[in-house]
């Protein structure tokens, strides 16, 4: 039987269409996520692209098991190219064409501190990954956006606290005669690390003898080795992406600059697969600052089910990247998207009604997960409303990492330390002090 | 006293200086003749820079013959760019040969993105260490410049020593007249476009021992070369061979005596009041 269907007959039935509930087709409903990462420029191939595999992964994994509270999750992935206008006008375009419920993601802090003030403004939610400026939140008060990820002042302590502890016992000096460098890329991200370093790095009293940013972009740092050199310090505090880590560790070589610790701050060094092919043994015994990569972790320390996950986690990332050496920046990436879905989304969805900005923000104030309770180890609680930092998890912390052999380790905190510290770097390695 | 570190810094800023001045000479070498600015050149540069990585580390070629064909590569790039893009709008506003080149240097960091991946890659070659007295220099640097010195050389005598040479100059003169006197234009202009390319290959042979190769490499030198161009005086090849090491030495020395970020500031203030003082170049007639 040939059924003839008019033209009009057609526009009238679908006009009726939004009038019958969606479930009535066995469709489900659906959240829609706007996931803003680089996917290309500098900052992917400095811990960008781990991001957004990391997230798109945990999107996929609670979709398979059948999405958050019978919603299924739509996320658009939008591409902020390594640069500032360029995740704005994502962001616009995700919030007013899209129309997404919320946006997500974002590497780079210099592209996080002006969307979150927007967000902000337009009473949309904002969950950010991974950026990690203290200043995206400080003082700023602001409602709808939270970040469970750490900030760039525990970053910058983490590593003088280290160095303070260690002083005496392997640098073999009081912590008033360390002398320490901080050298940074100047934005908001490295600015930020840089200021919690030289913050605790007086606190603590030690010796600051230079504390120098400099582009992230810039073709040439001889005139800053030089000065390092002249400046003789016992620890380089560095934060920076990836081609400028490689430029200043290749310029040191050549300039002659040695040292007894570098202590990296996330980013480039959070890739050391990327290093150790460019500078082979030169990259060991280097250290890096970051929330710890979920898979380094004794699961038996963690909530039930979450080792699982991460083995999931890590199984999906060498899958589809085919490298063994898994990032810091994939476990960011996946562990707030991971809190966000199973958390706070469900949460606002039962116990507020939806999931509109002020059901996610009051979801989000009644976060309560405790140590341990994420796969990075650390608990959720976000800074309320009033306080310097709202909107930031109060529970987050890193940990120092360093790379020996092809391996990482975790040397400080004491609490969650997998091997002793290589302080100072042993004599015969290319950047040993001599 | 003797501050042997800032005697240091003002050897680096010349080096710096010579890898500025390799950049800008291609560059130089097609304004001044053709008269439209490649803007994308130094993607042209990332170009050769991927074609010596992929040569010598996965095809194993000798580093001379990798670096030998990405020379003889980017050449061929440059007069395919001229021919199929430059060549049907230089009769048109000079805006519009600014865009196309600007539109060629979008793609040619996307294409990059997509075909080679957002990877910094590096060929793996550890460099010697120079040492003198208590001073350090990159090997890679004093290549690069002594290899600005040769290039700028070799270019001056091919250009006021050979019949081909003198055609070049003569078209950069006077478009308008050299065709009556029996000159191709077109050929000048493909050839010229090629010896460009090739300069871009050079730079890029020497880039790519001292920096990792990724689709935005050309962000970091891109800017920088064309400045210091126009400093020099778009076209003008000696100016812009001391501009590129006046722009070094601000670059380094500023860096070394005051921030590093200083160094830049007091160059970009020096170009803007060029601007000003010179607008045409420092060694404009």
């Amino acid at each position: 039987m040939h059924h003839h269907l008019s033209r009009r007959g057609l526009l009238g039935g679908a006009s009726a269409l939004p009038l019958v509930p969606a479930t009535a087709f066995g469709q489900q409903r659906e959240i829609k996520l706007g996931v803003i990462y680089d996917y290309t420029g500098p900052f992917a191939g400095g811990g960008s692209l781990a991001s957004a595999i990391g997230t798109k992964h945990a999107i996929d994994m609670i979709n398979e098991r059948g999405g958050v509270e019978g919603h299924r999750l739509n996320a658009i992935y939008a591409d902020a190219q390594s640069r500032t206008e360029v995740a704005i006008n994502e962001m616009t375009r995700l919030l007013e064409q899209e129309r997404v419920d919320i946006i997500m993601g974002v590497f780079s802090s210099a592209h996080c501190v002006p969307m979150a003030q927007r967000v902000n403004q337009q009473r949309r939610f904002m969950w950010a990954n991974v950026c990690v400026a203290s200043s995206v939140f400080k003082d700023r008060n602001l409602e709808y956006v939270f970040r469970a990820q750490v900030h760039s002042d525990q970053f910058g302590e983490a590593s003088c606290r280290f160095v303070a502890e260690n002083a005496q016992s392997r640098l073999g000096k009081p912590v008033r005669d360390v002398r320490v460098a901080i050298i940074y890329e100047d934005g908001p991200y490295g600015a930020g690390v840089a200021a919690g370093n030289e913050a605790t790095a007086r606190e603590l009293g030690l010796r600051l003898v230079l504390k120098e940013g400099y582009a992230a972009t810039a073709p040439d740092l001889s005139s800053l080795v030089t000065k390092l050199r002249r400046e003789r310090p016992d620890v380089i505090l560095h934060t920076g992406y990836n081609p400028d880590i490689t430029l200043f560790l290749r310029q040191s070589r050549e300039l002659g600059l040695r040292w007894r610790a570098l202590i990296g701050h996330g980013a480039g060094y959070g890739q050391i697969d990327r290093l150790q092919q460019t500078f082979r043994q030169d990259a060991n015994y280097i250290y890096n600052v970051d929330p710890v990569a979920a898979q380094l972790l004794n699961p038996a320390s963690l909530a039930p089910g979450l080792g699982d996950v991460t083995a999931e986690m890590v199984r999906r990332y060498r899958a589809e990247t085919n490298v063994t050496e898994v990032p810091p920046h994939t476990s960011m990436g996946f562990n707030q998207t991971w809190i966000l879905l199973t958390d706070v989304l469900p949460r606002a969805i039962r116990n507020h009604g939806g999931f509109t900005p002020d059901a996610l923000r009051q979801a989000a104030l009644a976060t309560d997960i405790p140590v341990g309770g994420t796969i990075q180890g650390y608990g959720v609680q976000f800074n309320p409303p009033g306080h310097p930092m709202a909107g930031q998890n109060a529970r987050s912390t890193p940990v120092v990492m360093q790379y020996v052999d092809g391996q990482t380790k975790i040397v400080w905190p004491e609490a969650l330390k997998t091997a002793d510290p290589v302080l100072p770097l042993p004599a015969g390695h290319a950047y040993a002090a001599r | 006293m003797f501050d042997s570190f800032l005697l240091e810094s003002i050897i680096n800023g010349l080096l710096l200086g010579g890898v500025l001045a390799l950049l800008a000479l291609g560059l130089n070498l097609v304004f001044g003749v053709i008269d439209v600015v490649w803007i994308c050149y130094a993607e042209l540069v990332m170009v050769g820079m991927y074609a010596i990585f992929f040569l010598y580390v996965y095809y194993e070629v000798p580093l001379p013959g990798a670096i030998t064909a990405a020379v003889l590569g980017v050449a061929l790039l440059g007069v395919i760019l001229h021919r199929f893009v430059i060549e049907p709008v230089l009769g048109t506003a000079p805006i519009n040969q600014l865009l196309v080149t600007g539109g060629v240097l979008f793609f040619l960091q996307a294409a990059a993105t997509l075909a080679f991946g957002i990877e910094f890659r590096n060929i793996g070659i550890r460099m010697p260490v120079v040492e003198f007295g208590d001073m350090f220099f990159s090997f890679a640097r004093i290549l690069a410049f002594a290899t600005a010195l040769v290039g700028v050389l070799l270019l001056w005598l091919f250009l006021t020593r050979t019949y081909l040479g003198t055609a070049i100059r003569a078209i950069s003169q006077d478009r308008e007249i050299m065709p009556l006197m029996g000159v191709d234009p077109r050929r000048i202009y493909l050839i010229t476009s090629a010896i460009g390319g090739g300069m871009a290959g050079v730079a890029a042979s020497l880039l790519v021992l001292q920096y990792d190769v990724h689709p935005a490499i050309g962000l970091s030198f891109g800017p920088i070369t064309f400045m210091v161009c126009v400093m020099g005086g778009l076209g003008n090849m000696l100016g812009g061979f001391v501009a590129a090491f006046i722009f070094a030495q601000f670059i380094s020395v500023g860096g070394y005596l005051f921030q590093i970020e200083w160094g830049y500031v007091i160059a970009f203030c020096f170009f803007i009041a060029m601007m000003f003082i010179r607008p045409k170049g420092l060694f404009s007639r």
